[in-house]
């Protein structure tokens, strides 16, 4: 080597060496020569981190968003609107009214239910889509395409697309965090923060509940402290001594970081979880105080300290689907409002107190919506053709609703929102350029809205 | 993960990256599909054999494959490297073609042979052994989507009998059989064979050959399938099925022809010659064994095909196991028989001949005025519906219709016991299931208890219980039957009704709040209990059903009860309660015994076959919506190859239409471009594993869209050279392992990194991390725990902890057996493979995401499983070096890195040892906790987890 030997700093002059070498040893190890494509913001960020409040199941825009007189004033008479997709059967065929009022919030005037009388008291920091469409009535299908874009399975989600995009800002803790419910996974598993097929690196990690959160954070008990510490010394001589023969090898300094930062995790993984330096007034507020909102508030809160550390993204899942309301719709909803309504606004409350909601997206989504008829005596089937979704902060409309659906709440009408707009436009609030951002897959370059075929592009009135 | 990007990073590199885009975006833009781009592609192009070309300096050229790279090397000003030392080369070898490290014993040998043949004899050593088949077929397995779940869904079911193919594939590997005939086999096993299935039927012990074919065809059915699942409309339901069917064309085309055609589902290919109608068309040559119309469900798409023998080995341990089990029950029974206290007779009949009938028994209820039924049960008559005694036995005639018709006992009987510990029971003997002896069996034997009255008489409520026995197993209780008001109690028992078996029920009150109903099968309770409540339970007669299928014959009905005021027999009773549990409990230990060694019938192969020999319609699906059939297609290669190569006429075989043989005649006919682009695909693929990227470095795409070859003429003479070896695999391998450029150094040079710092023309071996099964299997190799003994077989289990980690309990059989064994289920991948860039199976994976996270750090620390090899690996030190330190040393060094350590790492390791064993003062196993300290960060440190 020693005539040939030649600094590791010269090589990685370009990079700025240390960490940001780290962050491309993927990127450079081999892919260069299989030209994949950027990694990188394409224009300057709105928002920095996002927060998705992911609710399973379908909510249903009728009862809770999207205030429809004529479904009362129809409510036991035959639908007069023509013929329905349907998802099961047991139709009823009759207009099911929405039971719950509406009341106008904020300057806006935004109208909402009375089951959400918290989101009410933010509606001035909201933008309401109400013209939601999505490509599939089926959960599964629509989950993917909420979060991917495509209904197929194994494809990489927005957090991963994002976290591909941006990377991190915290290198102690994961950059892409799922929070699901310790009742259990949703509908699709771990698939719904899969990374498909961009590289592991780039998939969501969930936080559990229990003394790990993390797979192995914990240093077992039978290993001392001091003993780790000898080890950790006596790794790096050794991986130090091998990368030295190849000063060039980004992927040889970055794992040997990487046990550096795998042992920052173990505290900073700790830090994050532990509440106790959250004021009384702050858990109340997130409804840390009432067995109800308790579970739902501290994820919440959660979300909020991983967010302030840097976390790029991070998802709230619910167990199983709890917003599929194919009977007892109404009785179903206002349990479920009960819940997340309180937790899902003080969110967005304490964020924009912190001076961190310009910098985060909240988003508040189901996979679709539900139908204006009747299943059975009392529930809603799927709806693909309407649905509502709220979102705050991060560069989105303050105060805003947009489109609308028919008289019926039935068939989005006015200012269609697709989801891979949708996408498009979340994307460009951090700095992505969707057309730009992509993976070569499947023998082509493959990106989360597939723009050439779905027409896919950024909705200008939804910016704030 | 922590990806750590900088601040600054984007701004830095964002010129670089959109020229990169641009660069991408001009060659898509270039290559669209143009006729003359097709024309002049180089994968579209018929095949040839390239001069070897003749470089300026080939002092280091070994083979054709090295004048080719360095002949490349030359234009960069770049050479081949030097070689690289024995030791390195003896574990970069070793695990390139077996996936795990070589022992002390093999480097040994190998540093001691300075012949000119040891390298040779090596290479022939590594490619005999059944490890490198095992290692070799894992990335076959990942190109072709190989998994043991179905997908699609959340449940993502089990695929039990996938393992037949796995295996399949290693030891076609091992035999090394002709590539051209591996891809025909599982294209078209089974009409392959047809001939020789002629005279075949499913069920019978098959030919060794035939059991291979057709496990073969499992090809087709590695992509994900939901199908099994499926539970929404119609159309939901056809979309299920449309999916496994392209599932199956997208791995087909990406992992045998390098061709990505799933975009023609929809349209015609933006950026590939292939249209929307050679999509449908090569659909076409699957739809017979995926026909939509007429679908199987994926684990009901099997064969019975034994190996000779083996049906009559397994029917003659399967015949000695249950006549054990057989032996034991009767024994068991003869003994119940034997010691159960009688109780009080209430009711006994045999039904002698010369006995009317009528004279105890009645088609009207005890205490009622009327015959159930229209009409009513005529008793001693062969006219339907009827009871007659005959050769001494009851005959129940029905005659069809629903059922409110009986015969009951004259007698009535307290059904309620009144005391705590008391009993009432009532068996009889079924005799036989139909009354003709070609009759149709009964659907069910229903007997009645509490028989008193029903609807319409002003009657007490209670009674009337119906035990609608059932053949098939679980027997339903109904109550107040058949008042409109009559609903179902519960189930009893699990045993079906059977002729020549004792049936019945007993009604016992074992405290004064609760009564049970048990079922008897010959005199023994069977299954569960069932709960009743005393207004359920009234005096009435004991009859039998005359309903909708039911004539059935029975003997010697028994009423009886317990005796319970008896003292002397109380106790009589309780001690043979205590001895039936102790003797129920030991029979079923033994039953179990005997259970576990029962086989399932062998032969059970999953497989693929054409659902019928008629050629069904295909249509073209406009925007790839089955909603929106267009025209019909015909089976036919794409337009673009099959315009100068056709296929022939798919010629319907005995088992089915030949399509799919015509398909894989076509793709591997001699001479062919088709059978050209699959050996470019092969070769790649093959140059891709060697050296970490291929010559293209997309192997599922050598299309337009495709990245470019770095070295066409090398990557075009390999293909031929592959085809002029009878198409064999290990022959390529040995070329490769013979060559420099695999024996090169993997150091870097200063003019190297100046001029090609991605090392696309392999100026040096790329180092590179092994793959996760490489890990977990070295890492249990250098441990001692790998277990070389599992070769095939079902999978060994993974489960998921209440952590969300999946794991693998070491306590089962095959815990230590090399990755390939474990079960591969696609939501399920063993979180210590997974960590490490195992795919999870969506399609397939031709290429592997190499990643590089702090995950894997937190896995090498603190998992069990790394904790526990790093003590195994401390035991073996001591077992095979002794005391001695250095000894110790120098093995750990050899396991984990092939080679001795040299004086700086001696020097290192030995203060380290010091300084530890110091850090674990006063601990009672200090000196072993310091020794598993050292080999946990051995196998944790890149020299063991990267190839130099």
């Amino acid at each position: 080597m020693s005539s040939e030997s030649f600094s590791r700093r010269a090589f990685l002059g370009r990079s700025v060496g240390g960490l940001g070498s780290m962050a491309l040893a993927h990127l450079l190890s081999r892919d260069v020569h299989a030209a994949t494509p950027a990694q990188g913001s394409h224009f300057p960020a709105r928002t920095r981190a996002v927060i998705s409040l992911f609710q399973h199941g379908g909510p249903s825009q009728m009862d809770l968003f999207d205030h429809k007189p004529e479904l009362t004033r129809w409510d036991g008479k035959p639908y007069p609107g023509g013929a329905l997709e349907i998802h099961f059967d047991k139709q009823s065929g009759q207009v099911l009214g929405a039971p719950y009022q509406f009341h106008a919030h904020g300057q806006c005037g935004m109208e909402l239910s009375e089951l959400l009388p918290h989101t009410g008291s933010i509606a001035d920091d909201i933008t309401l889509i109400r013209s939601m469409t999505t490509g599939s009535v089926d959960h599964e299908s629509a989950l993917r395409i909420m979060h991917t874009g495509r209904f197929l399975a194994g494809l990489p989600g927005l957090g991963s697309w994002a976290l591909y995009g941006l990377g991190t800002e915290n290198e102690n803790l994961p950059a892409y965090v799922v929070l699901s419910d310790p009742g259990g996974l949703p509908v699709d598993g771990e698939r719904n923060w899969s990374s498909g097929f961009l590289p592991a690196l780039y998939q969501g990690t969930p936080f559990r509940s229990g003394p790990s959160p993390v797979f192995n954070l914990k240093t077992p008990e039978r290993v001392t402290a001091m003993a780790r510490e000898g080890q950790l010394k006596f790794l790096k001589q050794l991986n130090g001594q091998h990368a030295s023969r190849y000063p060039e090898n980004t992927e040889l300094s970055a794992r040997i970081a990487n046990f550096e930062i795998a042992a920052r995790m173990q505290t900073a993984v700790p830090e994050v979880l532990d509440f106790s330096s959250e004021t009384k007034a702050t858990q109340q507020m997130y409804g840390l105080d009432n067995p109800i909102t308790e579970e739902y508030g501290r994820r919440c809160l959660l979300a909020r300290r991983l967010v302030e550390r840097g976390v790029r993204f991070v998802q709230l899942f619910l167990n199983g689907q709890p917003w599929d309301t194919h009977d007892k719709n109404a009785e179903r909803l206002k349990g479920l409002c009960a819940r997340t309504d309180q937790p899902s606004a003080a969110l967005v409350k304490d964020l924009k107190q912190r001076g961190l909601l310009d910098s985060t997206a909240v988003i508040w989504s189901g996979e679709f919506g539900r139908l204006p008829v009747s299943q059975g005596k009392d529930g809603r089937d799927h709806n693909r053709h309407g649905f509502s979704l709220w979102v705050a902060g991060g560069g989105f409309r303050r105060g805003y609703v947009h489109g609308a659906t028919d008289d019926f709440g039935y068939k989005s009408v006015h200012d269609i929102v697709p989801v891979h707009d949708f996408h498009a436009t979340l994307l460009h609030l951090m700095g992505l350029d969707h057309r730009k951002l992509h993976f070569q897959h499947e023998g082509r370059a493959t990106s989360l809205t597939d723009s050439e075929v779905t027409g896919a592009a950024v909705v200008p009135s939804l910016l704030g | 993960m922590p990806i750590a990007h900088s601040a600054e990073l984007p701004r830095i590199w964002c010129p670089w990256i959109l020229s990169l885009v641009l660069v991408a975006f001009l060659a898509i833009r270039s290559a669209a599909a143009s006729a003359e781009s097709v024309a002049t592609h180089w994968a579209f192009q018929s095949p040839y054999t390239p001069s070897v070309p003749i470089p300026k300096n080939s002092r280091s050229c070994r083979t054709a494959v090295d004048r080719f790279a360095q002949a490349r090397l030359e234009k960069a000003g770049l050479s081949l490297g030097p070689d690289v030392d024995r030791a390195t080369l003896l574990r970069r070898v070793t695990f390139l073609t077996t996936g795990l490290p070589p022992t002390p014993a093999e480097i040994a040998d190998f540093i001691a042979d300075r012949s000119v043949a040891a390298y040779d004899k090596l290479i022939d050593r590594l490619l005999a052994s059944p490890r490198h088949a095992e290692k070799w077929a894992r990335h076959w397995l990942d190109a072709v989507g190989y998994a043991d779940s179905n997908g699609y869904f959340n449940a993502d079911s089990d695929r039990p009998l996938a393992f037949r193919y796995r295996d399949y594939v290693v030891r076609a590997l091992q035999r090394d059989i002709p590539f051209d005939e591996f891809v025909r086999e599982q294209l078209a096993g089974d009409q392959l064979a047809g001939d020789q299935l002629a005279g075949w039927k499913p069920g019978q012990p098959a030919t060794a050959r035939i059991v291979e074919l057709l496990e073969a065809t499992h090809f087709l059915r590695n992509g994900q399938d939901g199908s099994g699942e499926s539970d929404g409309n119609d159309d939901e339901v056809r979309s299920d099925r449309y999916y496994a069917l392209e599932s199956s064309l997208q791995i087909l085309a990406s992992s045998l022809m390098g061709l990505t055609v799933q975009c023609a589902k929809c349209h015609d290919h933006k950026f590939e010659p292939i249209t929307q109608q050679d999509y449908y068309s090569l659909q076409a040559y699957l739809f017979p064994a995926f026909n939509i119309q007429n679908w199987v469900k994926p684990n009901d798409r099997f064969v019975y095909a034994s190996l000779p023998g083996e049906m009559e080995v397994w029917e003659a341990n399967d015949a000695k196991l249950t006549r054990q089990e057989n032996e034991l029950t009767q024994s068991y029974q003869r003994w119940v028989a034997a010691h159960r206290p009688r109780g009080r007779i209430l009711f006994e009949d045999s039904f002698a001949e010369g006995r009317p009938l009528s004279e105890r028994w009645s088609n009207v209820a005890p205490g009622d005025d009327a015959p159930a039924g229209i009409p009513p049960v005529a008793l001693d008559s062969a006219r339907a519906p009827a009871a007659q005694v005959r050769s001494g036995k009851l005959e129940i005639l029905e005659s069809g219709g629903a059922g409110d018709r009986w015969i009951s006992t004259r007698d009535a009987f307290n059904w309620r016991p009144t005391a705590t510990g008391d009993w009432i029971q009532v068996t009889f003997d079924l005799v036989a299931d139909r009354v003709a002896e070609k009759g149709r069996g009964a659907e069910r034997i229903g007997y009645l208890i509490g028989l008193h009255d029903f609807s319409g008489n002003g009657a007490r409520k209670g009674g009337n219980i119906l035990v609608d026995g059932n053949p098939a197993g679980t027997t339903t209780v109904y109550g107040e039957y058949p008042h409109a008001g009559s609903k179902a109690i519960g189930s009893i028992g699990s045993t079906g009704y059977a002729p020549g078996h004792n049936y019945g029920i007993r009604i016992s009150r074992p405290t004064a709040k609760a009564w049970i109903m048990e079922h008897l099968v010959d005199g023994v309770v069977d299954g569960v209990p069932l709960e009743m409540k005393g207004d359920m339970l009234a005096e009435g007669g004991f009859g039998f059903e005359f309903c909708c299928g039911r004539s059935f014959v029975v003997d010697t009905v028994r009423v009886e009860s317990s005796l319970g005021e008896d003292p002397a027999w109380a106790e009589e009773n309780r001690q043979f309660a205590v001895q039936l549990v102790a003797r129920r409990k030991e029979m079923e230990g033994s039953l179990k015994a005997i259970a576990g060694l029962k086989r399932p019938k062998p032969g059970k192969i999953s497989w693929v076959s054409d659902l019928g020999s008629e050629a069904p319609k295909v249509p073209l699906l406009k925007r790839g919506d089955h909603r929106s059939p267009g025209d019909t297609v015909e089976p036919a290669p794409p337009a673009f190859i099959s315009k100068t190569h056709p296929a022939s006429r798919p010629e319907r075989s005995g088992t089915g239409t030949g399509a799919r043989l015509s398909l894989a005649r076509w793709l591997t006919e001699p001479r062919s471009l088709q059978s050209a682009l699959l050996a470019r695909v092969t070769m790649n693929r093959l140059w891709q594993q060697y050296f970490g990227v291929g010559i293209v470095a997309t192997p599922d795409n050598l299309g337009l869209s495709g990245s470019r070859p770095t070295h066409p003429e090398l990557l075009e003479w390999m293909a031929s050279e592959f085809i002029a070896s009878g198409w064999s695999m290990r022959a390529m391998h040995r070329l490769l392992l013979r060559s420099a450029i695999v024996q090169q150094s993997s150091l870097p040079t200063r003019q190297g990194i100046e001029k090609d710092p991605s090392n696309q023309w392999l100026w040096r071996f790329p180092i590179r991390r092994l793959e996760a099964e490489a890990i977990r299997d070295a890492t249990l190799a250098v441990s001692g725990r790998l277990d070389l003994s599992k070769t095939a077989g079902g999978y060994v289990p993974t489960s998921r902890a209440v952590s969300g980690e999946v794991v693998l309990d070491e306590a089962l059989p095959g815990a230590f057996a090399r990755s390939l064994f474990l079960q591969q289920r696609r939501s399920q991948v063993a979180t210590q493979l997974g960590l490490f860039d195992a795919p999870s199976v969506v399609f397939n994976c031709t290429r592997r995401a190499q990643t590089t996270m702090p995950l894997q750090s937190l896995s090498l620390l603190n998992s069990e499983f790394s904790l526990k090899r790093a003590e195994d690996m401390a035991q073996r030190l001591e077992r095979e070096a002794g005391e001695d330190a250095n000894r110790r040393i120098r093995l750990a060094f050899l396991l984990t890195t092939g080679r001795p350590p040299d004086t700086k790492s001696r020097g290192m390791v030995r203060d380290f040892l010091i300084s530890q064993r110091e850090l674990h003062a006063g601990e009672k196993d200090a000196a072993f906790r310091t020794w598993a300290d050292l080999c946990q960060m051995l196998l944790a440190s890149s020299p063991f987890l990267y190839l130099d």
